[in-house]
């Protein structure tokens, strides 16, 4: 066959670019070895998502004398999240099909690998006058001794373990491990995080990861920074901190210690595409990678790894085939942990803006003066971060921890696509009482 | 007590400098001797420097104006004092007061009119001087009025160039939506958004404004100073004068071989370069009218040689000038080259060192060059060009056939002036001095001709 638009790999790059592509008249095919959705629904965001609020729900369930509410016996039937986990994916993916339908959108069961001029998949092969390759990313497995036995398991392992264990140890205090130990501390697992470097979440804001760290751990998780693993024997997981070797017991352990883009099994070595094992394929600020008419989107790219960049890079390609000018603004990409609390940022941190030449000024308060926020979320510790530009005023970075602040950053985003500065901010309205306000008040502490 | 600070007189044939850049501005507070401003002449750059100690109380000028030698270019003195009676005739002196940039400016609010931006295509805007010379239509100025375009700057297209509504919609098509932060930057640096931003749906951000002129992937910067007048003087050449070039070559064996023996003597170095010149000096003797500057209605033959040696300055082409070369021995002859080459890399060259030429050299050898046409310097008439060494065959007076150092020549002449022929006999004279009598004084050779 001949397709206007091939598309590999049906994640949220994959069903967006296709749908888009459709919807602008193209012939579009959409190919997927595995379940349609990607790691975001099938192996990430959905799931991980609906098990943070099965145990949120939970530790508000025994929390909640503060609100007078009484919870006689409590129980936590870790099966049911799990049934309730797997609806919602089953929904969302019957979602993607009848959406795939309706946009005419043919779909292909298998591995596709890219040849010149196109692609082939199940022994047939295909032409394609443009091609997006958005494969994704798998978890990274690091080499230590013993990692193989059965109880060490990655982020798509735990997501099928049903059964509470009596102790869990994560190895890795990025996004990934910080959800989980949330998910398995709030429902009374006692949780050890091993994290190699000095604070959690290197990639935040330091001050917004400590506060997030000792949230944490009042829902019991330890934290043991600057651990480094050595093996796993038994149950037992040794690794070196302060100059010595240690060791903690463990029925369950995860590993999140990153993720690496899927680009082999592809044929990229025999087409000439430029890219690389780790950092992966390499692309434009358009998604154009060194072929004419091949394309890249998402985590295979090894920019961002979020599904909701995925998904933005995979329109800026569609935009770009179809004649639209378009192109990717990471400076401006949101980023989430979905913990409780949340903590939701985009732009630029002060360490960042400085190195970047910007005369910087900032502003933060806790999100204890908000009444909405404390009434919610009665002894939690939140707080919002704004750095400026301080020659034109113009706000480079949003940094917050507290409640549910991943509904409110996508203000801060629009604030930054569209360059607002201070003046404009203060005339914005915010309804009260919003938690959001704190993104108003923020502004009076910038200095 | 107001002092006022001049433009200093740069040679005597300078009578105005251009002030390409100013370092100080009002409000400054500076030290007799701090460096005030960038000028520069028609042949080099120069720092003004500060006769006077105090506050900078105005400046008459913008960078880039050309102002006349002894006049006031600023006033320093004690803040409050009157300048006035220092302004110089035809300079406005009216500041346009310099936006704190640390702290937010009331007066500047977020929904002020967004200023127009020329894009450097079609819907072009004219200078406020000649604007509106025949009007706005109604329903363009109704429509200006409405998306905040100054429609009296814009070039119309309608009858006689009144300016009509299609003139207002190009205009704000070519235009694209500023961020706010893009505004600040537009109206703080002057600087103007590209035909399409990188932000949301094309929206210019602060980091897509750029210089008014600029180009998509490349440096784009003013031509001005030095640049600006070489540029002027080579269109000039080429426009004014009627350039023929000849092109001939010598045998560097004799060269070579003098420079050796002047080394086993003891003898201080001297370049080709250096017996290039002497040979110029010898032949010009015998040739006297390729010495000449033609004036159009008149041809003056020089009686001495004043040198021009073209030198590769970070400024760009400078050609100081060896004045009476004529009357110098080799190794004195080489020692001024040598002196006045430094200096223009170094940027201490003199404006006196920089006119009057009246016969140029200039050498692309040591680049590799093989063979090129040099352009002259009017009102000279010749010019002479030297290429790199290349090994070319000789038949040798033994009927054998050798290979020689041969260096190429390309001498342009204004064929107003002089003709092929006498240039061509003038070349001849020169290689003969080199081929046969490197470095050696005119006087000892002449008559052999």
């Amino acid at each position: 066959m001949k397709y206007d638009f091939a598309v590999i790999g049906a994640g949220p790059a994959g069903y967006v670019a296709a749908k888009k592509a459709a919807t602008a008249g193209l012939k579009v095919v959409m190919v997927e070895k595995k379940k349609l959705g990607g790691v975001c629904l099938n192996e990430g965001c959905v799931p991980s998502k609906t098990l943070l609020q099965a145990a949120k729900t939970y530790h508000h369930a025994k929390h909640g004398s503060i609100f007078g509410v009484e919870a006689g016996s409590l129980s936590f039937n870790f099966g049911k999240a799990h049934a309730h986990k797997n609806s919602v994916m089953d929904r969302m993916r019957e979602g993607i099909v009848g959406l795939m339908k309706k946009n005419k959108v043919e779909v292909i069961e298998g591995e596709a690998t890219l040849i010149k001029g196109g692609f082939s998949v199940n022994g047939e092969s295909h032409e394609a006058e443009n091609i997006l390759l958005c494969t994704g990313s798998s978890p990274a497995i690091p080499p230590i001794p013993g990692i193989e036995a059965d109880h060490i398991v990655d982020s798509t392992g735990i997501l099928d373990n049903e059964k509470l264990p009596e102790k869990l140890v994560i190895v890795g205090g990025g996004v990934i491990g910080c959800e989980f130990a949330c998910v398995y501390g709030s429902v009374g697992v006692p949780v050890v995080v091993l994290e190699a470097m000095p604070e959690i979440c290197p990639n935040l804001d330091s001050e917004i990861a400590a506060i997030l760290r000792k949230e944490l751990e009042k829902k019991g998780v330890t934290f043991l920074l600057g651990a480094k693993v050595e093996s796993f024997e038994g149950n037992s997981v040794r690794y070196h901190l302060d100059g010595e070797s240690k060791e903690t017991e463990a029925d369950l352990v995860l590993v999140a210690t990153g993720r690496r883009p899927n680009v082999s099994g592809l044929g990229l070595e025999d087409i000439g595409l430029d890219f690389d094992p780790r950092g992966g394929v390499r692309v434009d600020e358009k998604g154009a990678t060194n072929l004419p008419g091949v394309w890249a989107a998402g985590d295979v790219t090894g920019q961002a790894w979020l599904a909701h960049a995925a998904s933005r890079m995979a329109e800026v390609v569609v935009h770009n085939i179809t004649g639209q000018k378009d192109q990717m603004r990471h400076d401006t990409m949101p980023a989430v942990v979905y913990t409780s609390p949340e903590v939701a940022v985009v732009g630029l941190t002060k360490e960042e803006a400085i190195e970047r030449g910007f005369k910087v000024k900032t502003g933060k308060i806790p999100m204890a003066i908000n009444a909405r926020y404390i009434a919610e979320n009665p002894g939690e510790t939140g707080m919002c971060k704004v750095v400026l530009d301080a020659d034109t005023n113009r706000l480079l970075g949003v940094h917050m921890v507290g409640g549910a602040c991943s509904e409110m950053i996508f203000g801060a985003v629009t604030m930054l696509e569209t360059e607002l500065r201070e003046e404009e901010i203060e005339e914005i309205v915010f309804p009260h009482p919003t938690t959001s306000e704190i993104m108003k008040d923020v502004f009076m502490a910038v200095r | 007590m107001a002092t006022p600070v001049i433009m200093p007189r740069q040679g005597q044939s300078v009578e105005s400098c251009i002030l390409t850049e100013w370092k100080v501005q009002s409000g400054d507070a500076v030290a007799e001797g701090d460096v005030l401003a960038v000028i520069e002449t028609d042949k080099a750059s120069f720092d003004l420097e500060s006769t006077a100690s105090g506050t900078v109380l105005e400046l008459f000028w913008d960078a880039d104006d050309d102002v006349p030698v002894l006049a006031n270019v600023l006033v320093i003195g004690d803040e409050g004092e009157d300048v006035a009676e220092f302004r110089p005739a035809g300079t406005g002196g009216a500041e346009v007061p310099v936006v704190d940039s640390t702290t937010p400016n009331p007066s500047l609010p977020a929904t002020e009119t967004p200023v127009p931006f020329s894009s450097g295509t079609p819907p072009s805007v004219s200078t406020a001087s000649n604007a509106s010379s025949v009007g706005v239509s109604p329903r363009a100025r109704k429509k200006a009025i409405k998306f905040g375009v100054d429609a009296e700057i814009l070039v119309g297209t309608g009858p006689g160039g009144r300016v009509i509504e299609r003139d207002v919609d190009a205009f704000i098509a070519s235009t694209p939506r500023l961020s706010a932060a893009a505004r600040v930057r537009a109206q703080k640096d002057g600087l103007e958004p590209p035909l399409r931003g990188s932000g949301i749906a094309g929206m210019a951000l602060a980091t897509d404004m750029r210089e008014p002129g600029a180009i998509d992937g490349a440096d784009v910067e003013q031509v001005k100073g030095i640049r600006k007048l070489i540029a002027e003087r080579m269109m000039q050449s080429l426009q004014g004068t009627a350039q023929l070039t000849l092109h001939s070559s010598f045998d560097a064996t004799a060269c070579q071989l003098m420079r050796k023996k002047r080394l086993a003597d003891g003898e201080s170095k001297v370049s080709i370069n250096d017996l290039i010149a002497k040979a110029i000096l010898s032949a010009l003797k015998i040739h006297p009218e390729m010495n000449a500057h033609f004036l159009g209605d008149r041809l003056a033959v020089f009686h001495e040689v004043n040198l021009g040696i073209a030198v590769d300055s970070p400024r760009g082409l400078m050609v100081p000038v060896i004045e009476d070369a004529s009357k110098m021995s080799l190794e004195m002859l080489s020692s001024e080259i040598k002196k006045k080459a430094v200096a223009c890399r170094d940027g201490t060259i003199q404006p006196d060192d920089l006119s009057g030429g009246t016969f140029t050299l200039t050498n692309l050898g040591m680049l590799g060059v093989e063979n090129f046409t040099p352009v002259l310097n009017p009102p000279e008439i010749a010019i002479l060009g030297v290429g790199g060494i290349c090994v070319k065959p000789k038949r040798l007076e033994n009927e054998e056939v050798s290979f020689v150092d041969q260096i190429s020549l390309s001498l342009t002449i204004d064929h107003q002036a002089i003709d092929g022929a006498p240039a061509a006999r003038f070349l001849q004279t020169f290689v003969n001095h080199l081929e046969n009598h490197p470095g050696e004084d005119p006087s000892n050779i002449e008559g052999e001709e």
